[in-house]
């Protein structure tokens, strides 16, 4: 089983960055939707989804039967474990990107879309997180985990300015407060989204030193 | 067979005596680590058959009332390591070890020590359950006679709780005077697991005590490993890696008579420090 199970883990990495790749480019589509309103686009993300939620099934279920079947022990025993909580985050992501495209979808067909700079640049800053935790965990590089850990305050910031601007917005045009709302709907899941970014990192750190860093530890 | 015993020496950088720490995963809100007293220390131990060189400086500290597995490939020295525990490599003449091998303070390497009284404090199960061709009652209550006078009614005592401990006690009562010969692989297995309890032992030696074992046989015996565990100190070899992942609670890694890594059993087989454990573990190689 040993060789055997050695090939199926290297498959079973492959296919989680196959997967990690495809969740990427949804980050990226995201951008746009946003930042043009490109309500075909949003279509096209939501209607991805169903793809992405296979192969987090598929995955899942290959590290159940590794688990059950091949008897994994340390780097083996951590790579399944990572994939399996890896691929479930990376599933979580996508989701986030279908109800941003559905309320961006909403608020264009409102005829009243606008947004601060700082939304957009948060999208960017979960893109760019999104990027370097796909390289940390194919490089197994545990610096670029912490890195990744720490831009997600950067993204918190932002947020916070969306927060402030739709306030503001709310306080002089009572009357766009359903849209505003909307808007912080969007804004919520791009940091929500950021956060899961950060999970992935710490579970990277999982699978190279066997350290758990969830929930603040160093 | 030939000794040389030194002197622990201080400053290899291992616990010394005594100071044995049980480690943890690096888990937020895990317990502290428990301080473990040592039942058996290993410092700078080598031992030769004619001019083989079968260990290689060992330095181990065994932790008392705890389950220690060793585990390696064939040949790395694992067993050879076992015997010297009870000094049975003392049949073997070309046999000869140097360094510091003891068991709560007492050397183990001593030439004049008592092997007899050693075997009593240290007791032995083998690979293959070896009863004696005599009655079950007999079996076990054949070392406490060779050490002590016993009454009848002490000695039936005696073997009724070696038999209990053993978790055998149920499947026997009512046959005691039947030969052991006569019971299943895993019966006889731990009614042979029974003759070392009634002696009184220290420490217990498991030597692949499950590997001619059917799957049911092995699990009693890997309960019972867990609950004597609560009295004994015991070191159980075995190739069964996931043997040792469920029984133990330290693992040593030997490899081409070298100990290569111990720790906590858990950490052994989730987060490895050293290479060739990593890969031995994970079946590349061995």
């Amino acid at each position: 089983m040993s060789v055997h199970l050695q090939s199926r883990i290297i498959n079973l990495r492959r296919n989680l960055l196959a997967l990690g790749a495809l969740v990427e480019q949804r980050v990226t589509n995201v951008i746009e939707v946003i930042r043009d309103g490109d309500v075909d686009l949003a279509r096209k993300v939501r209607q991805g989804d169903a793809e992405i939620d296979q192969m987090q099934l598929d995955l899942e279920g290959e590290c159940m039967r590794l688990l059950a079947l091949g008897s994994p022990m340390a780097s083996d025993l951590r790579m399944i474990l990572t994939a399996m909580r890896v691929s479930n985050e990376l599933e979580r992501i996508a989701d986030m990107c279908k109800g941003i495209s559905k309320r961006v979808i909403r608020l264009v067909e409102s005829g009243n879309y606008r947004y601060p700079p700082a939304l957009v640049q948060m999208a960017e800053a979960a893109l760019n997180m999104m990027r370097d935790v796909l390289v940390a965990f194919s490089n197994e590089d545990i610096r670029l985990c912490l890195e990744v850990r720490r831009a997600d305050s950067y993204v918190d910031d932002l947020n916070r300015e969306v927060v402030a601007w739709a306030r503001e917005w709310i306080a002089e045009n009572v009357e766009c407060s359903g849209v505003a709302i909307e808007l912080l709907a969007v804004s919520q899941r791009v940091e929500r989204l950021a956060d899961i970014v950060t999970a992935i990192a710490e579970d990277t750190v999982f699978l190279v030193e066997g350290r758990l860093v969830r929930h603040g530890a160093e | 067979m030939q000794i040389e015993s030194t002197p622990p020496s201080p400053g290899t950088g291992a616990p010394q005596h005594g100071q044995h720490v049980r480690q943890f995963m690096a888990v937020p809100g895990a317990p502290s680590p428990v301080a473990t007293p040592t039942a058996i220390a290993v410092r700078g131990f080598s031992s030769w058959y004619g001019s083989f060189q079968a260990l290689k400086s060992l330095d181990l500290d065994i932790p008392s009332q705890q389950v220690t597995a060793f585990i390696g490939p064939s040949g790395c020295g694992k067993s050879t390591f076992l015997r010297w525990i009870n000094r049975m490599n003392d049949t073997i003449p070309s046999a000869r070890a140097e360094g510091s091998l003891q068991l709560n303070g007492v050397d183990l390497l001593e030439k004049n020590l008592d092997v007899v009284d050693l075997r009593r404090r240290v007791g032995m199960v083998f690979q293959k359950p070896n009863p004696f061709p005599k009655s079950i009652y007999d079996n076990v209550a054949f070392g406490p006679r060779l050490h002590k006078h016993y009454t009848r009614a002490e000695l039936d005592e005696l073997v009724e709780q070696s038999l209990r401990q053993a978790s055998i006690w149920n499947e026997v009562k009512d046959r005691l005077q039947a030969s052991a010969l006569g019971l299943s692989g895993g019966q006889q297995q731990r009614v042979c697991i029974a003759r070392a309890i009634a002696i009184g032992p220290e420490v217990m030696l498991m030597d692949e005590p499950c590997s001619a074992l059917d799957p049911k046989s092995t699990l009693a015996i890997e309960e019972l490993i867990e609950t004597l565990a609560d009295r004994y100190t015991i070191v159980i070899v075995t190739h069964n890696m996931q043997q040792a992942a469920r029984v133990s609670d330290q693992t040593a890694f030997f490899f081409e008579g070298r100990l290569i890594e111990s720790g906590s059993t858990e950490d052994i087989f989730t987060k490895p420090k050293n290479k060739q454990t990593e890969d031995y573990v994970t079946g590349r190689f061995g």
